[in-house]
């Protein structure tokens, strides 16, 4: 027996059984991680049932449930498995305090989800959960009661949500045109002054357009206000389970819904409604409610001035190291230089970033074009082109060495034929040698932008923000604002999760932009793998 | 570069009409765009080559400013007319100058003159209060942002006086006017004898003055002011609150010393002791302590905050003290020298703090003026003297320069380039010790409330956390992934190693702030929950491997399938999510048998370890998870890299898969392997969203495996959005950049010449 213990040992199975197990724990923690995701990610859209507990006390708790566990410390010799508890979101914050409650299971004595009950998506304070008691215009009640409440706030809702979009569009289009102007105007006077031109008539000229332009911002600011009045005119009268009330402006809910009472069919369009506000919405209530498309919208503008500035640069020291260098002691370094980029830490980046382009790129460009509207920095604060160029610098090893092995894997017979037919090197370069190659920029460019878009902390110093008041790319003219500052997702959660008042309320918001975040990359390393394994493939079967 | 790029395209386009062209030129042509493409693909190639390197240069640019040393330039020299009474009595003069270094001012016994610079012109001011000209015979300086003064007569008053700066914008261009006004005199010296030394200062709750009489006898004197309400508003109360002092050794004063909360009255003698007394209550004051400081004291300053005592002797020797609470001796405070600073070469005559860190200036008898900072222990500037003494110098607020009057009646300006005090090899990488501190340590706090606060810019901590960090995720990280890689590369079969393998690498692409917000925000709090299940987790998994493997032996092969199937990976997966089901299901259990039924007090209790809800446990499986791939994916490169007909030759000569395995594979591809280990611990040592978020981001340094830490990239996140640009901080954080810099690109070539030499040893097969 002892024998057959040591020929065991000496066989290695049981080393051979525990790399097994590392390869099956990091798979593990790989699905965990993603299933994590999904599940809190995609679940966030879902128009959860609504559970009203009546305790044992005879008050009411009404709310989402969002989980059960054992008490810590809890077991006694009755429960020797411990007394449970389950939470609720119960919403309400203004009433209430808290977003989540727990609850005793043992306290509980009624549970129900009763269909009547609505979950009151609202622009301030979060959800709001409860019934309708009246809803009035003015001081006339117009409708009394949850049932017919229910359907009269319906269109109400509609109603005001045509308003606020008509607010919103005063607000941001119309008079946000007009404070650009000004500000312009502003500069262009300041821009005279310091050319010592005070007195032209140009200066007269353009204080005449500020003080029209003042008039017409007077006129909208008066029509805002009437529109916001003429929002203000319905309030609904909500009221608790336990039977506290709130009065609320119609305009300050965006949807009400009775989840109780809806069907699979109704859920599922809902699910897919939420998962599109969510896209294409603005943020609200510090970044915690609301849509994150700044957001999608900054992430995206930043990737994409990335790879403008990223792909002429690796893909020619690309070339130079592969094709006209000669091999040697010096291209040994480069490359090992090259390998060492792709290797400093992010942050190293954004320092770099900080100090040179913002600081002393940004800064000297201040000086030189935009004095008029110094101190306030233009270019020498982080903004966005900043921010691509950084990455850009961060990436450029990932497109150098993917360039190079596309152009590693297009075979000598290629060149030497072309070169043989009489064309120049570069010719061959052009026509030959570049097309067959394309797929590995291709793949470097869409590896860098998955990089690009999961990297945060360089952003953290060159120029993102948790909440930028205009995007990158407007209508104004010259359309694309290098200077300013953007949103970004990656940052979205670290600043949602880490920096927001009431994190607890915010998780959802968060693994929403985690698993929006997740998807992008995974979808963009897939693709440029699927590009890569096509590539090889192909030069594989045509070098036979 | 972009421009040269888009010369080369017209170019390009040519060859439609080339028909026109003769063949020659056209040959000539081809020629020509070839070698323009060529100089345009080596341009581009070393730009981007160039720029590389340019990155560590830039940072080096930055970072060198930090140990510039300090540089002076006499800038202007005034003569002017001092009486011969301030030479014999060099305590009654007074210089100043304002913040941009354009308004300085002689203040003495005999009146005021300011003068403009860098011109030395005179400016006459229209009005001037009568501060008793010619009766003044001891002036003191209240330090603070202001000048203040108080001026002590020959009748044993105490006149305040104030030197405002009223600056004027017109056209964009500053005028400064000086402004002097008194204040209400109020009596010191109830005898009415002369004051003779003076310390005055001007506190929140009204003006202190200490008054040192010619015949030896010290009055303490203050105004306590107070606002009563009054029938229509608040009325100021005031009342005269005075005591004599009489102790041992008041007779031998030289010099006095009051600080800003008008609580602490220090003595310098003329034998070198140090008196010091707590006039807390003024008509109560106690002698705390009489310390000896060598020779006689000539000249006392407070450093900015009021916690250092500069001190100065008549042998020249400038040295720091602090108060410091003895714990073995029990509450009160006492004196302790904490560090000695270059000495001059006569006796100092004066001590002007700086205004803005704990740098102060020196001047001597001999006329050579120092400037020194405290924290960094170090004398920056030594400014040579003609053998005149020094009456009065003023460090300038910006500590940008200095103001100096000599016997000979010159009153000189300096510039001083002094940018970065604070910063010395020592002072960032060896213990200091700061002030309100007992020993010397390593600490990172580099910004606090007030101007007064010390800057600590202990750059120790923060490696230290980054070691720790590294060192925990690698310990996790690395078994996983190079048996993961072993198993994958020599085991498993090639149609799962093909979904396998993407599988894991998916994890690289993972953004980390994915995996710190999920190690932050899930992991940390549940880890607090389930911690006693993941301690059984770690021992129960290798003894259920163990335990399932014998009992898988003694199958029959006919359902175990060959080895490296998916049944085996299926087991593995069963094994292992059962174990972990099963230590989870047992929490609580697991917590009493192991953790007498918490965890938490027996931690603290059998290891004295506190545990934080975000630790380096956490840490250590979010950046072990954020690395694994990395290590699993070139690991599992090297190990299928050895050649198939070595591994084929070894097993045709009997060896076992195993022994093929240690004997050869793991040999030939341990280069592989170890530059593997490299740079994954180059990416772990830089990684910065994971720490930030997953860790309390204290600079703490202990090994303790439960409580949080900051690594240098963390450091770099939090503290560079507020670091002024060009500022020590700023700089300093360039530094940390520096390292990691030059940190990982030390690793990384280490692992890319190991991987390169194992790339041509296997190119010989």
């Amino acid at each position: 027996m002892p024998d057959k213990i040591k020929k065991f040992l000496s066989s290695g199975t049981l080393f051979v059984w525990f790399c097994g197990t590392a390869v099956a724990a990091s798979l593990l923690m790989v699905g965990g991680v993603l299933l994590l995701i999904m599940i809190n990610g995609l679940g966030f859209f879902w128009p959860h049932a609504l559970m009203e507990l009546t305790l044992r006390d005879g008050t009411r708790v009404l709310g989402e449930l969002k989980g059960e566990e054992v008490i810590p410390h809890s077991e006694t010799p009755e429960f020797p498995e411990g007394k449970t508890r389950v939470r609720l979101k119960v919403g309400n914050r203004d009433l209430y305090g808290l977003d989540f409650r727990w609850v005793d299971t043992d306290q509980i004595a009624l549970a129900d989800s009763p269909k009547d009950v609505a979950a009151f998506e609202r622009r301030e304070w979060g959800n709001f959960y409860g019934r309708i008691r009246e809803i009035a215009k003015g001081e006339d009640v117009v409708a009394t009661g949850n049932q017919e409440g229910w359907k009269a706030l319906q269109p109400l809702i509609e109603w005001a949500n045509d308003l606020h979009d008509e607010i919103e569009h005063l607000q941001r289009d119309v008079i946000g045109d007009i404070n650009f102007d000004i500000e312009e105007t502003r500069l262009r006077i300041r821009e005279l002054e310091l050319r010592a031109q005070r007195e032209s008539p140009e200066v007269a000229e353009l204080q005449a357009v500020t003080r029209q332009l003042e008039a017409h911002y007077q006129k909208h600011v008066a029509t805002l206000r009437a529109l916001s009045r003429q929002l203000d005119e319905y309030s609904v009268l909500l009221v608790e389970t336990n039977g506290r009330e709130k009065r609320l402006p119609v305009g300050q809910i965006v949807k009400a819904l009775r989840p109780n009472d809806m069907g699979l069919f109704e859920k599922i369009l809902r699910y897919f409604m939420n998962f599109w506000s969510v896209l294409s919405e603005e943020p609200r209530e510090a970044n915690t409610e609301g849509g994150i498309f700044p957001a999608i919208f900054g992430t995206v503008m930043m990737v994409l001035i990335m790879s403008v500035a990223v792909v002429p640069f690796g893909v020619l020291a690309a070339f130079y190291l592969r094709e006209y260098a000669r091999q040697g002691l010096i291209v040994r370094v480069i490359r090992i230089a090259v390998n060492n980029l792709a290797g400093v830490p992010s942050i190293v980046f954004g320092v770099f970033g900080l100090g040179f382009f913002v600081y002393a790129v940004g800064g000297t460009i201040d000086t030189l074009f935009y004095p008029e509207a110094l101190p306030t920095p233009t270019f020498g604060t982080g903004g966005i082109l900043w921010a691509s160029f950084t990455l850009a610098l961060l990436t450029v090893p990932v497109v150098i060495v993917s360039t190079e092995e596309g152009l590693s894997a297009v075979p000598r017979e290629y060149r030497e034929g072309s070169l043989a037919l009489g064309a120049t090197k570069f010719e061959s370069m052009l026509r030959v040698i570049l097309p067959c190659a394309l797929p590995g920029i291709l793949t470097g460019l869409i590896l860098a932008v998955a990089r690009a878009t999961g990297e945060v902390a360089p952003l953290m110093l060159t120029g993102v923000v948790k909440l930028a008041p205009a995007l990158p790319l407007d209508h104004h003219f010259p359309f694309l604002h290098f200077e300013r500052k953007f949103m970004h997702l990656g940052f979205h959660i670290f600043d949602v999760g880490f920096q927001s008042p009431n994190v607890e309320a915010a998780k959802p918001m968060v693994y929403v932009t985690t698993l929006i975040l997740v998807m992008v990359v995974i979808v963009l390393n897939l693709s440029a793998v699927a590009i890569r394994n096509h590539m090889r493939k192909k030069f594989k079967a045509s070098a036979v | 570069m972009n421009q040269a790029n888009s010369t080369a395209h017209p170019v390009e386009g040519t060859p439609p009409s080339s028909s026109v062209l003769s063949k020659s030129r056209l040959r000539a042509l081809r020629r020509w765009t070839d070698h323009g493409a060529r100089g345009v693909i080596t341009l581009g190639g070393w730009a981007t080559i160039f720029s590389i390197f340019g990155i560590f240069a830039y940072l080096f640019i930055e970072v060198a400013p930090l140990f510039y040393p300090a540089s002076w330039s006499q800038k202007t020299t005034v003569e002017i007319d001092t009486s011969d009474e301030a030479r014999q009595n060099p305590r009654n003069v007074a210089v100043g100058i304002n913040e941009y270094m354009e308004v300085g001012y002689v203040l003495g016994g005999r009146g005021m003159a300011f003068y403009t610079f860098p011109t030395g012109s005179p400016i006459h001011l229209e009005s001037m209060p009568d501060f008793e000209e010619g009766d003044v015979t001891a002036l003191a300086r209240s330090p603070g942002k202001d000048d203040v003064y108080g001026l002590g007569t020959r009748v044993g008053r105490v006149i305040p006086l104030y030197v405002t700066f009223r600056v004027t914008f017109e056209d964009g261009v500053r005028t400064t006017e000086p402004v002097v006004t008194a204040g209400e005199p109020f009596e010191a010296v109830p005898t009415g004898d002369p004051i003779a030394r003076l310390a005055y200062r001007e506190t929140d709750s009204g003006p202190i003055a200490a008054a040192l009489t010619g015949s030896g006898r010290l009055f303490l004197t203050k105004m306590q002011e107070s606002e009563a309400e009054g029938l229509f508003a608040l009325e100021k109360e005031s009342e005269l609150l005075r005591t004599e002092i009489i102790d041992e050794g008041v007779e031998a004063l030289s010099v006095l010393l009051l600080d800003d909360l008008g609580e602490t009255l220090l003595g310098g003698t003329t034998d070198g002791r140090l008196l010091y007394w707590d006039i807390e209550d003024v008509q109560n004051p106690r002698l705390m302590g009489m310390y000896s400081a060598g020779t006689s004291i000539t000249a006392l300053s407070y450093l900015i905050g009021d916690r250092s005592i500069v001190v100065g002797t008549e042998k020249g020797t400038v040295s720091v003290w602090m108060s410091v609470i003895n714990p073995d001796v029990g509450g009160d405070p006492r004196l302790q020298k904490i560090r000695d600073l270059a000495s001059h070469d006569g006796a100092v005559t004066a001590v002007s703090p700086s205004l803005r860190d704990k740098g102060f200036l020196t001047a001597d008898a001999s006329g050579s003026v120092a400037v020194h900072h405290s924290t960094s222990s170090q004398t920056l500037i030594r400014i040579p003297g003609n053998g005149t003494a020094i009456l009065a110098a003023m460090f300038a607020p910006k500590t940008d320069g200095a103001l100096v009057l000599d016997g000979s009646g010159r009153l000189i300006t300096y510039d001083i380039e002094n940018e970065h005090p604070e910063s010395t090899f020592s002072s960032l990488f060896l213990p200091v010790l700061y002030e309100g501190y007992e020993e010397l340590l390593h600490i990172w706090q580099s910004t606090g409330g007030s101007d007064a606060f010390e800057p600590k810019f202990g750059l120790w901590p923060i490696m230290f956390g980054t070691l720790k960090g590294t060192i925990y995720a690698m310990l996790l990280a690395t078994p996983l992934a190079v048996l993961g890689a072993i198993y994958t590369a020599m085991f498993m079969h090639p149609n799962i190693r093909a979904v396998v393998k993407p599988v894991v690498e998916i994890m690289e692409a993972l953004p980390t702030v994915v995996l710190g917000f999920l190690a932050g925000l899930w992991f940390a709090p549940l880890l607090e929950k389930i911690f006693p299940a993941v301690v059984a987790m770690f021992l129960l998994i290798p003894l259920a491997v163990v335990v399932v493997c014998v009992g898988w032996q003694l199958l029959p092969s006919r359902l175990k399938g060959t080895s490296g199937n998916v049944t085996e990976l299926a087991v593995f997966l069963l094994v292992l999510a059962g174990t972990v089901w099963l230590c989870l299901q047992l929490n609580h259990q697991i917590e009493s048998w192991l953790f007498n039924s918490n965890y938490k007090g027996w931690l603290q209790a059998t290891f004295g370890l506190a545990y934080d809800q975000r630790n380096a446990l956490v840490i250590a499986f979010a950046m072990g998870m954020a690395v694994i791939p990395t290590i699993f994916s070139i690991s599992e490169d090297s190990l299928s890299n050895v050649p198939p007909h070595l591994i084929a030759g070894s097993l045709a000569l009997g060896a076992t898969p195993w022994q093929t395995l240690t004997k050869l594979v793991i040999i030939s591809a341990s280069p592989g392997l170890f530059s593997a280990l490299m740079i994954g611990l180059g990416r772990v040592v830089g990684e910065t969203m994971i720490v930030l978020m997953a860790t309390g981001n204290t600079p703490v340094m202990d090994m303790n495996l439960f409580n949080g830490f900051r690594t240098l990239s963390a450091n770099i996140a939090v503290e560079m959005p507020e670091a002024p640009h060009g500022g020590t901080l700023y700089r300093l954080l360039f530094l940390a950049g520096l390292l990691l810099f030059v940190f990982t690109s030390i690793v990384n070539t280490l692992a890319e010449i190991v991987r390169q030499r194992l790339r041509a040893r296997y190119s010989q097969f």
